[in-house]
């Protein structure tokens, strides 16, 4: 799913991860932890391509990111579920209509289609009874909740989540965290970046530890 | 109705203002063009020359040249003028009988012309004179040349002055409509950058972009239009030879394709622009 050899990411100029090697499967629950700014969200950029990988070779859900073309990016990103820590809800729509958005991205236009999976997705995430509610009428929990569902409504591969529960009290995480797994049961592969300790130790994975610009498996 | 999809509605409210304003510069404009030549027409419409006829040109003759000008290509009338409806007139200027002082009528029979606007150029006046002068009867043929000079001269500089104003204006509306279609999707960049990461291809976020744009240039053209409409429809009674109803429909049609043009245009290089910044300067734009 996720192969990365040899890889280094440099930012103006700036190396900020050296010679790094990853390699995640279908169904692998992960961690990529370290400091605040030790580069996790740099690395998460690369395998969504938002930032290009110019030195070792990197493998993300069959597409080269070595070479990969600007207008490949989006079929890339649609085997992909980002989750952010600010949740980036689209805030001039309401929850049904942004799931909706992302189906229609992927270029599914039937209409019985949509409204099957948003409301399989909803339930997962147990937002029923929330869908018509905008971004800005929700709890943190439940915004968060609201982002994996869009994260998953398109049946990714791969799910990437940036400090997920940054934002959230306990409980809400907790709720977060379980969905997470669940995904991870049913064969997706989830690498979270965060580096909340507590959350490691409650749900184990793969931990992947980001230290002096270098990346090790713990 | 939430504080926020108010706020929305007005930011798209102001934009609609922004550009119909924009707009009614361009009809106003575009009214002042499609109406400048009927203002030169009208500046030129007095231009015009007399033949003065020899004394022993029979009437039977006369009212033949006077055909034959009044129908000539450059001839919009052609009006005979007695030698004693010449002098009672020039009595009336003086205020003198000077056919009593001299003891006859000095003033020729004449025939008055006005020219058509096209033929009033100084060149165009000498070649007409070299072919009147030609027919026996006429004895002289005079026109006030310094007025034919600098009414050319006017309507010369004055279409200058139009051009570079309409050039400018449209710089203007241009710069203005792009700025604000610009600014209104500007406050969408993080969307379009969230479409992004979800997988939406750059056509599939830029469509819904250019259509919202596009719509709010039709709406500014439309209350553009019906604002230069009522603009010609008070002026035409009192500019009755200048402004007419009859370029309107030019004027709306200019306004419309503007405004669509650019507010599509405007829409389209807007949201490539974000959709190609750099999601750490997107940031730094806020």
């Amino acid at each position: 799913m996720i192969n990365y050899k040899g890889v280094s990411i440099v930012r103006k100029k700036v190396t900020i991860l050296e010679n790094i090697n990853l390699s995640l499967n279908a169904g692998d629950f992960a961690y990529l932890t370290g400091n605040v700014g030790s580069g996790k969200s740099s690395l998460l950029k690369t395998i969504y391509a938002e930032i290009p990988v110019e030195t070792g070779t990197a493998k993300v859900a069959g597409y080269s990111l070595n070479d990969i073309e600007r207008n490949e990016i989006p079929y890339l990103r649609r085997k992909l579920g980002i989750i952010f820590q600010d949740y980036r809800l689209l805030n001039d729509r309401n929850i049904y209509d942004n799931l909706k958005f992302v189906l229609e991205a992927a270029e599914i236009s039937d209409r019985k289609e949509i409204r099957n999976r948003i409301s399989e997705v909803i339930s997962k995430v147990n937002l029923e009874g929330r869908e018509n509610k905008m971004p800005y009428e929700l709890s943190g929990g439940e915004q968060q909740r609201a982002g994996i569902a869009r994260a998953i409504v398109n049946n990714p591969q791969i799910i990437l989540a940036d400090e997920p529960t940054g934002n959230l009290d306990p409980d809400s995480y907790y709720s977060i965290m379980e969905i997470l797994v669940k995904l991870a049961k049913a064969g997706t592969c989830v690498l979270i970046a965060t580096h909340n300790q507590e959350l490691i130790e409650k749900y184990p994975g793969i931990n992947y530890h980001i230290e002096n610009k270098t990346l090790r498996l713990i | 109705m939430s504080n926020t999809t108010w706020r929305v509605r007005s930011a798209y409210f102001t934009s609609v203002v922004s550009i119909t304003l924009v707009l009614l510069m361009i009809g106003i404009t575009s009214l002042l063009i499609i109406n400048a030549h009927k203002l030169s027409d009208y500046a030129k419409s007095n231009i015009g020359f007399t033949v003065f006829l020899k004394e022993n040109v029979r009437p039977i003759e006369i009212d033949r040249l006077e055909k034959t000008l009044s129908i000539a290509k450059y001839s919009k009338s052609a009006k005979f003028v007695s030698k004693e409806e010449a002098s009672s007139k020039l009595i009336n200027e003086l205020g003198e009988d000077f056919i009593e002082l001299m003891g006859y009528n000095p003033l020729p029979n004449s025939i008055e012309i006005l020219l058509k606007p096209e033929y009033t150029q100084e060149d165009s006046i000498n070649s007409i004179r070299r072919e009147i002068l030609k027919n026996k009867s006429v004895d002289e043929f005079f026109y006030q040349k310094s007025l034919v000079l600098a009414i050319n001269e006017n309507v010369k500089k004055l279409s200058l002055i139009g051009i570079i104003f309409t050039i400018l204006f449209l710089f203007i509306s241009v710069a203005l409509i792009n700025n604000t279609v610009r600014l209104s999707i500007f406050s969408k960049r993080f969307l379009i950058q969230t479409a992004q990461l979800v997988g939406a291809s750059d056509k599939f976020i830029r469509k819904p972009f250019v259509i919202k744009s596009i719509i709010s240039g039709i709406l500014s053209a439309s209350f553009a239009s019906l604002a230069v409409t009522g603009i010609v429809l008070i002026l035409k009674s009192d500019f009755k030879n200048i402004i007419t109803v009859e370029g309107i429909w030019q004027i709306v049609s200019i306004t419309f394709i503007f405004g669509i043009t650019i507010t599509g245009i405007s829409g389209s290089r807007a949201v490539s622009q974000f959709l190609k910044t750099d999601s750490d300067k997107l940031q730094l734009e806020e």
